[in-house]
């Protein structure tokens, strides 16, 4: 027994944040999340044969935009409800009480409850990534053929037929697609360790989705309101300490926005996806911290 | 029911449990008054003994359990399990707690709550699988192994309450109001487990309402009201009528029971026969008799 239960307490254990984790995504597939899931994946798959009126290219932007449109309304939806839901059920089910007088810190519940909900919109998301990349190739082969055949069919030169195919495969699969992926699932860590740092001092789960959504909206505009705010009323350095104060405050979720660029069939700057990914774990990381400050203090 | 394990030993000079000059205030909102929940209250349960905490809804039973489980932050004082103060997570490596009316997730099976608690208190493997098929054996719970614990009954619950507390075999039992909403076989159950643990020498701290029960269980009590402890001791001591003494006979007939009556009368000293009849069966035990649970519920 002693050797099962080095782990049984004192200090932090990655397995015990596993299973809290597992838990979670048990918890929130068995509520039928997954039916969530299978409609917006019907809707990126059906996005590839709804707009045969448009241009080739404009068909491709329309699958990306109309799929992107469902992978950020999942992730989303799932960082706000999902995890405001999580920890108000447990304190009114009383369930966090067996988990807390068990071993187990409280830095390792909301970890574990973190990375579940990080596991399943991973998991949701990589399941769209695979549909949508499906779909865009199959798209992209079926109108770059038709195209082409219907430029020669036109007596195109072979030059005007290389330049219409790159056209065609600018819009089409690519790295810059991952960026957009990758951005969707960095957006939905920040707002998922928000919502979970609200729920640690909300009253109930309403609260929480009401909040978390309300800061979503402004850090969407969060440019918009540092320059109406700040820039007139007050000097060069105070500007800039209140937009810094701000954007502690509020994520800047302007941040993640590659996606019109990736849409636009535009390449994302390496460095532009490192500071992206980079200011999306120091949100995460900021939150989750001032979570468990809040966490550590509440009574149950 | 647990033969399976041997018997730990019984170190009666460690302390399990000890409480000093608790202290709890509810402090909430900016309008209302500060409550007292728990004022200057202090207790020691013993390594290996049945403690029984009672008294009315309200009197900081509940309060103080918490504290002792590290849930509640106490205002003043202390309190330590085996040595250990409550505020560190590693106290709690040697408690399972039993909570009123305990809920778990009902996405999850019997089954699987065990093996959640259990991964959580470090165990894994086969060594986890053999212990909460143990676990669901003592709570009779193995038909239900399988099942969505959104299905159980509160008796079941309960149970299985009992089962994730016991899953990594901690020395303290700590359960609040264990027999809440249980019908009196499941209650006679729980009773029934408790005299096992105090045979296996655990330690028990305990609340209950049904003082019946406690009195069958409990070998010291201690008595709240206020947030204040009013009473503390051995039960045998608290409840026993210092100036009377029980005589129980069996197959008697009217004459003897006349001589007894004229010899307690010759012998002076004010001694007198107080009452004298036969004595009367619990209304439990005629439950469990006439419902045909007490051979199931006293195994």
């Amino acid at each position: 027994m002693e050797a099962e239960m080095k782990n049984g307490g004192g200090t932090f254990s990655v397995s015990r944040v596993w299973t809290m984790a597992m838990a979670t995504v048990t918890q929130l597939v068995r509520m039928r999340i997954l039916v969530f899931l299978v409609v917006l994946s019907v809707i990126v798959v059906a996005a590839g044969f709804m707009f045969p009126v448009f241009s080739a290219e404009q068909q491709l932007k329309m699958l990306k935009y109309v799929s992107f449109g469902a992978l950020q309304f999942f992730s989303l939806v799932m960082a706000i409800v999902a995890t405001a839901l999580l920890l108000p059920k447990d304190i009114e089910d009383r369930t966090l009480y067996t988990i807390l007088s068990k071993p187990v810190p409280r830095v390792e519940y909301l970890m574990g409850k973190f990375f579940g909900v990080m596991f399943l919109i991973g998991g949701g998301l990589v399941i769209m990534d695979v549909l949508l990349c499906g779909v865009l190739h199959f798209r992209q082969t079926l109108v770059l053929a038709q195209e082409l055949a219907f430029l020669k069919q036109g007596h195109a030169t072979a030059e005007e037929l290389a330049v219409e195919a790159a056209r065609i495969e600018a819009q089409g699969l690519g790295w810059n697609l991952q960026i957009g992926v990758l951005a969707v699932f960095l957006k939905a860590g920040v707002v998922t360790a928000l919502a979970l740092m609200i729920s640690c001092f909300a009253s109930s789960t309403l609260f929480t989705v009401i909040t978390t959504f309300c800061l979503c909206i402004i850090g969407q505009g969060q440019e918009l309101i540092r320059e109406f705010f700040f820039h007139r009323t007050l000097d060069a350095a105070g500007e800039k300490i209140a937009s810094g104060l701000f954007a502690v405050l509020v994520p800047d979720l302007r941040l993640f926005d590659v996606i019109d660029r990736v849409v636009a069939g535009n390449s994302v700057a390496g460095g532009a996806a490192l500071f992206m990914t980079g200011a999306g774990l120091l949100y995460m990381t900021g939150y989750l911290v001032v979570a468990h400050l809040l966490f550590v203090e509440k009574e149950l | 029911m647990m033969g399976v394990q041997p018997a730990r030993s019984t170190d009666t000079a460690v302390e399990a449990v000890s409480v000093k000059g608790l202290t709890k205030i509810f402090k909430s909102g900016l309008t209302k008054r500060p409550f007292v929940a728990v004022s200057d209250l202090s207790l020691t349960v013993k390594a290996g003994e049945v403690y029984g905490l009672i008294g009315p809804n309200g009197s900081g039973k509940s309060t103080t359990m918490k504290v002792i489980l590290g849930l509640l932050a106490p205002t003043a004082g202390e309190t330590r399990i085996f040595g250990l103060d409550s505020k560190e997570v590693v106290s709690r490596r040697e408690v399972g707690f039993l909570p009123e009316n305990p809920y778990f997730y009902k996405h999850l099976t019997g089954l699987e709550t065990l093996l959640f608690y259990g991964r959580l208190c470090g165990l894994s493997g086969a060594k986890l699988r053999d212990r909460a098929a143990e676990m669901l054996a003592l709570t009779d719970l193995e038909d239900a192994a399988g099942r969505r614990v959104g299905g159980f009954s509160k008796g079941m619950l309960q149970r299985l309450g009992l089962a994730q507390a016991l899953i990594h075999e901690p020395r303290l039992v700590v359960l609040d109001e264990p027999t809440a909403g249980v019908d009196p076989a499941g209650s006679r159950k729980i009773r029934d487990l408790i005299l096992n643990f105090r045979e296996r020498g655990l330690t028990v701290l305990v609340t209950s309402h049904l003082l019946e029960q406690m009195q069958e269980v409990c070998d010291r009590v201690g008595i709240m009201a206020h947030g204040v402890m009013v009473k503390e001791g051995r039960l045998e001591d608290l409840i026993a009528v210092e100036n009377q003494t029980e005589l129980v006979l069996e197959n008697v007939d009217e004459a003897l029971l006349g001589r007894i009556r004229e010899m307690v009368a010759a012998s002076g000293d004010g001694a007198r026969v107080v009452r004298m009849g036969s004595p009367r069966t619990t209304l439990e035990r005629l439950f469990l008799e006439s419902t045909d649970e007490g051979g199931k519920g006293a195994k």
